[in-house]
């Protein structure tokens, strides 16, 4: 119970950051990706930033509930592809058409229908796509600092401060 | 006229990481995309329970002695509330540009009919969820949450978005879009 209890407010103050941050805004979300309004992507930046070095401080103490993916190569490439493709399309992600369906936005509302017929199309799919793209090329869940074998904050701080410095000091909006 | 969001990305990424980092500290990181088919299987179980048992996909979410409403799915109901309650709150300090079902720049370039709009929207998401099933995230699980935790397969996630994406965008407006 305490478990929903903590899910809920997290995702209250999730749906609350995306909304004032701009992240559910079509505008904000092409601008990046026609790499001509940055803000999306330097939001996204200092997150993994924050949350890189704040995890594996976690880690050190041995609080961290981590959840690492498997990297079953095809699959992730196919999938990151057709991601792509549609977040170009609607301009919105998949926890973005939540916050705009929250604000009346019909475009946000047609993409989260949408989002359930894909999912339930995948589901049936699956077995298909189970046999021919997450099969081959799965090598489970690595992270990149147990391909180096090394500390995950060693690799942690300056992987934090790297996107931290891109997004504070690189990026720069470029407008015509 | 202000034409920023109403907190700066500085303010919303670091919030943003904290929240990630507070999440895994007491449950796990942050995921959406899953929770779309646990929603799809919970309404399934209702409506047609032979055919989601039949499937072996959704067989495994939404079983019936908890509708699959567990900690993740109560992170997206929090989403809906939570983006909603602020946004009523902060709706008069929202950038113009960025109300509406009808961005302006996609009126630009693709007109004024909204049945477009909403079917390309529609497509988008139907794309989105395939998509991220199949790749085992979205932009939270995999670019945010995954990413942070330095996973190989977030990583390749990340790029391939972005870099389809971008191309994606780019042939969509030619180069030609005006962002005001």
């Amino acid at each position: 119970m305490m478990t929903l209890i903590i899910g809920f407010l997290i995702g209250c103050v999730f749906g609350a950051i995306l909304f004032l941050g701009g992240a559910s805004s079509y505008r904000k979300i092409l601008g990046t990706l026609l790499l001509k309004d940055m803000t999306i992507i330097k939001l996204m930046m200092t997150a993994i930033g924050v949350g890189t070095l704040g995890i594996y401080l976690l880690d050190q103490g041995g609080l961290a509930h981590m959840s690492i993916k498997p990297a079953y190569v095809w699959g992730i490439v196919a999938g990151g592809a057709i991601f792509g493709t549609g977040w170009a399309i609607s301009g919105y992600c998949p926890g973005t058409c939540l916050v705009g369906t929250a604000e009346g936005k019909f475009d946000a509302i047609a993409t989260l229908i949408g989002g359930l017929v894909g999912a339930l199309i995948f589901a049936w799919a699956f077995p298909m796509v189970d046999a021919l793209l997450l099969q081959n090329a799965s090598f489970g869940k690595i992270t990149i600092q147990g391909l180096l074998g090394i500390n995950g904050l060693y690799l942690a701080v300056p992987f934090s401060l790297a996107m931290l410095f891109a997004a504070f000091f690189l990026l720069k909006d470029r407008y015509e | 006229m202000n034409d920023n969001p109403i907190i700066s990305w500085k303010i919303a990424g670091v919030a943003l990481g904290l929240l990630l980092t507070l999440a895994t500290y007491l449950v796990s990181p942050l995921g959406v995309s899953t929770q779309f088919v646990v929603t799809d299987a919970i309404v399934l179980h209702k409506v047609a329970p032979a055919l989601a048992e039949s499937n072996t996909y959704l067989a495994k979410y939404g079983i019936e002695q908890d509708w699959g409403v567990g900690y993740g799915w109560m992170l997206i109901l929090g989403m809906i509330v939570g983006g909603g309650v602020t946004a009523l709150i902060f709706r008069d300090k929202q950038p113009a540009g960025d109300k509406g079902s009808m961005p302006a720049m996609w009126t630009a370039k693709f007109g004024p009919s909204e049945g477009k709009r909403y079917a390309a929207s529609f497509f988008g998401g139907l794309l989105l969820l395939f998509g991220a099933r199949l790749a085992g995230g979205c932009t939270s699980g995999h670019m945010i949450s995954g990413i942070s935790q330095l996973a190989v397969s977030s990583m390749i996630f990340g790029v391939v978005t972005f870099a389809v994406a971008i191309l994606v965008a780019k042939f969509i407006y030619n180069n030609q879009a005006k962002i005001s």
